[in-house]
């Protein structure tokens, strides 16, 4: 290849992220440029929140941010992880890829780098060793829970908040400090949650959603021949590869739910109608903050919440 | 990979002149970086993304939350000597063991053992262990080359067994959980206390002179004594059942991660020490500061190590090492065989942390792809660093204990270590040999 | 030249009691957020943030004292050596102001990240504290280490003889 472009990761090396979503990148990368631009995957450089200093400084090529790491940072990134998006992460991602295209750029929060993707995983559930079947057996409960809307979620069910990073989760439930957790689905095999929070409550959409990007240092870009940038740009960057990494998640939250099925003394037990719509009232209320939050930022944030409701709604 | 060598032999002659490990690693890995990313050590874009990184590093290594064990596991170990647990374990030790030929240097073993499950240094319970069991023996009329060995030997146990400073500095340039590193240690912790007793058993053996018998203690006394290391036994329970997540049992219904098992401790062992009227206001300042000056020097190098293990990740070692060993088709037994040799060769002149800061982001990439178990290579680095604390001719703990009893020569303490020593490379090639004795534990836990 | 370095000497007790005062503080949390959730069901929800700040807190403000003291982790296999030759102060000299002008620039540059933490508005999750202000001390102390080992090397060169009382003790 005439160009290689080093890729950051800070997930494991058999987190999808690694396995399968820089791999697919790579390929479509290879794909578009007959092969003339491929990649190295570096692991371990920096923690998540450093990983948009080191693209921007070039210290890396690429890499892939968590928003809800950098609290304050990002404020309009909060719009996909709202409560009550129901449908697949393949249909998410590709709606805030266009939501952003349309809305949520103008707030340029990306500013020193260039957006390559974005993508959120699967609706997250709570997930405990003790059966939940009803939503207020959430009410006291000492559950993990990120910060951002999944807080404010978590607060408007009455949950007690114990804050640890995801890589502590296991030992955090082993050890009880927290009675429960929520996180994204496919997360019961990546951190072996099937071993210590056996049940799995499901609301559909879950109780938010996260919000990734993939980001590129601008200089790397524009070192690129035209003719290949323009080609990245229409046939790799942007919705394809956001829609092709928001099916991995979708993937990966399929695989889980086989896993804990097939897991014995694991269970996935549904939310009731009554709990759903119970659920969808304190959900109103978290989005109607959340949305007078992102407006002020300047963009056109009911747009956006409409936008992508409906762009779900529609896809097939 | 060539690049890599070249950085890894400037790192080496920078550090035997004497440069702080935290600059030789930092500069080197600095200017490699910007070499990686700009083509030439002088590229203006190549040094702001090697500035960055190192910039990020600096910030970042500061605020990692699972890096709070360590200020807290070692003020822990001083608010525990403060407090006289480690007399009270020797004491015990003492009147169990004392009354058999090599009895109280097989009590300051013993004793070893039991403070290092509270202390994570070697360098520590070296120390600590010193000043205790030294004055005992020598009483006894201990020949000074068993008594200084036994101390130098048995505080290596103090990274083994858990908690251990060096097994939280493995696992977060590994990212290996720090919770099973800490259950993995316990079992190669016990195979070496039993190993150094069989070792005080051969020199005494060999001649009875030097470790006499001491009186035999009565049974009511020896359980006297016993009653007195409750604190110690708390403490350990408290840290080890923190890792396990025993306590959520009414009416105490305690729960608490590993991570927060340090501050446990720590707040437990403040606490006893109080209590026993160990602390004033300015010995409690005196341990913080302590705590506190130690700590920051252990940040600093690993800032340094990340910084010079970026550059080394970036210029490709980790694969070239291995392209290497699958060119040549050599078994994975092979491989690390030499890996420990050249562990055992550096041990020579370096002590434990700078070897490990120095080896462990070169091999450990080439160790995990040939299929072995990080946690089980975790020990066994700290096994192999154990070792280097008592080769000469540069042995930290040796040094430590030379630097407490002035009338004792370097060359009698290493001298006496010898059987100490061997029995260490037996143990080693026990793990070696049958990896579950470290697997086994952790195993119990998840992932 | 003495009163400097007594002025020096009393300097450093500030960022010293700090330190203290920071691991101290992260201990009591530690303890106080098991204990509130354990029989309270009241965590201390920022701990996670706190306990990073404290740390950098302490490691930061400890910083220019140890560099000062000597108290980075070094081998000194070849000390007998350079002894040997009456090199030892020319090298002590050497590394110091070394090591204290190289520092200069990761100091830069974290002054940039602080400056850039502020203008992206970043801040912790639970108590919205400014990450800046954490960044911006880092930045200072690593200045100040700086500083102060070109400093070190420089009396080492000029009059070793104010070390001989041990400058820091
Ligand atoms: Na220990
Ligand atoms: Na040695």
């Amino acid at each position: 290849a005439d160009y290689t472009l080093v890729i950051s990761s800070w997930a494991p090396p058999t987190h999808s992220i690694n396995a399968r979503m820089w791999p697919t990148f790579t390929e479509m990368v290879e794909e578009a440029t007959d092969g003339r631009v491929t990649t190295e995957l570096k692991l371990g450089l920096a923690p998540p929140p450093a990983q948009m200093d080191l693209v921007m400084d070039g210290a890396a090529d690429l890499s892939i941010i968590f928003h809800g790491y950098q609290a304050g940072r990002f404020v309009t990134t909060k719009m996909i992880e709202l409560p009550g998006y129901v449908g697949s992460s393949e249909a998410a991602s590709v709606a805030y890829w266009r939501a952003y295209d349309a809305y949520l750029k103008d707030a340029n929060e990306h500013r020193g780098v260039k957006v390559v993707a974005l993508h959120t995983h699967g609706g997250a559930q709570l997930m405990s060793a003790e059966q939940v079947t009803e939503l207020s057996q959430a009410e006291g409960m000492k559950v993990r829970i990120p910060g951002g809307v999944a807080a404010d979620v978590g607060q408007a069910l009455g949950m007690i908040g114990i804050k640890v990073p995801a890589t502590k989760v296991y030992e955090t439930l082993a050890s009880k400090a927290a009675d429960g957790v929520v996180m994204p689905i496919d997360s019961r095999v990546g951190f072996k949650l099937t071993e210590v929070a056996q049940n799995m409550y499901m609301l559909p959409g879950g109780l938010y959603r996260g919000s990734f990007a993939f980001i590129m240092n601008e200089d790397a870009f524009a070192d690129l021949p035209e003719d290949i940038q323009q080609v990245l740009e229409d046939e790799v960057f942007g919705e394809p590869i956001s829609r092709a990494i928001g099916a991995i998640w979708e993937a990966g939250d399929a695989e889980a739910i086989e896993a804990t099925l097939a897991t014995p003394g694991n269970a996935i037990i549904d939310a009731s109608p009554e709990d759903v719509a119970r659920f969808d009232e304190v959900a109103t209320g978290v989005r109607a903050k959340v949305i007078e939050e992102v407006a002020a930022t300047g963009v056109d944030a009911q747009a956006a919440y409409e936008m992508i409701k409906a762009e779900m709604a529609a896809f097939e | 990979m060539t690049v890599a060598l070249i950085g890894f032999a400037l790192v080496l002659a920078l550090v035997l002149m004497r440069m702080p490990i935290v600059f030789a690693m930092g500069l080197v890995g600095t200017i490699g970086y910007a070499y990686e990313r700009g083509g030439s050590i002088l590229d203006e874009r190549g040094l702001k993304a090697a500035m960055s990184m190192v910039g990020r590093q600096i910030t970042d290594t500061a605020q990692d939350y699972g890096l709070s064990v360590i200020p807290l596991f070692i003020l822990m170990g001083l608010f525990v000597n403060k407090g006289g647990l480690a007399r009270e374990l020797y004491a015990v030790s003492h009147v169990f063991l004392g009354h058999m030929r090599g009895g109280l240097a097989m009590a300051t073993v013993a004793a070893c053992g039991g403070f290092s499950a509270i202390c994570g240094s070697s360098l520590a319970t070296a120390a600590t262990m010193s000043k205790v069991a030294m004055p005992e023996m020598r009483r006894y009329g201990y020949a000074d080359r068993l008594s200084t060995a036994s101390i130098a030997a048995g505080g290596t146990l103090g990274i083994l067994i858990p908690p251990s400073v060096i097994l939280v500095i493995y696992g977060l340039l590994t990212e290996t959980s720090i919770g099973k590193l800490f259950i993995a240690g316990i079992v190669p912790g016990a195979l070496g206390i039993l190993f150094y007793l069989l070792a005080v058993r051969w020199v005494v053996f060999r001649d009875p002179a030097a470790g006499p018998a001491a009186a035999r203690t009565p049974w009511p006394q020896r359980l006297r004594a016993l009653r007195s290391i409750w604190a110690v036994l708390l403490l350990f329970v408290l840290v080890i059942g923190g890792l396990y997540g025993v306590f959520d049992v009414p009416p105490l219904n305690l729960t608490f991660s590993p991570t927060e098992a340090a501050g446990m401790g720590a707040t437990g062992a403040f606490l006893i020490a109080l209590a026993r009227g160990g602390l004033t206001l300015k010995s409690t300042f005196e341990v913080l500061k302590e705590s506190a000056v130690t700590a920051t020097s252990l940040f600093a190098v690993l800032i340094g190590a990340q910084i010079f293990s970026n550059f080394v990740n970036m210029a490709g070692l980790p694969e070239a090492l291995l392209g290497l060993v699958t060119a040549f088709d050599v078994a994975p037994l092979t491989v690390m065989l030499m890996i420990l040799l050249v562990y055992v060769i550096l041990g020579c002149v370096f002590e434990s942390l700078s070897m490990l800061l120095l080896t462990v982001p070169i091999f450990f990439p080439l160790v995990v792809s040939l299929g072995y178990d990080p946690v089980w290579f975790g020990i066994v680095v700290v096994v192999v660093t154990e070792i280097s604390l008592i080769t000469p001719p540069v042995g930290l703990n040796v040094f430590v204990l030379r630097g407490v009893l002035s009338d004792v020569s370097t060359g009698t303490i290493f001298r006496g270590v010898t059987p100490f020593w061997i029995a260490d490379l037996f143990r080693l090639a026990l793990i070696v040999a049958i990896p579950a004795l470290v697997l086994f534990l952790p195993g119990q836990m998840g992932p | 030249m003495e009163t400097l370095i007594r002025v020096a000497k009393v300097a450093s007790r500030a960022p010293v009691a700090l330190a203290c005062l920071a691991l101290f503080v992260l201990m009591g949390m530690t303890f106080a957020d098991v204990i509130g959730r354990s029989a309270f069901d009241a965590p201390i929800e920022a701990a996670t943030e706190l306990t990073r700040i404290l740390m950098a807190v302490m490691v930061f403000s400890c910083l220019p004292v140890i560099s000062a003291r000597g108290g980075h982790i070094a081998v000194d296999l070849f000390d007998g050596f350079f002894d040997r030759w009456h090199l030892n102060r020319l090298r002590e000299a050497a590394i110091h102001i070394a090591c204290g002008v190289m520092l200069a620039w990761p100091a830069q540059r974290v002054w940039v990240l602080a400056g850039r933490a502020r203008d992206y508005g970043d801040v912790t999750e639970y108590l919205s504290i400014p990450v800046f202000y954490v960044t911006a001390f880092i930045a200072v102390s690593v200045a100040v280490t700086a500083a102060v080992m070109v400093a070190v090397g420089l009396v080492h060169l000029v009059a070793p003889y104010l070390l001989d009382e041990d400058i820091a003790a």
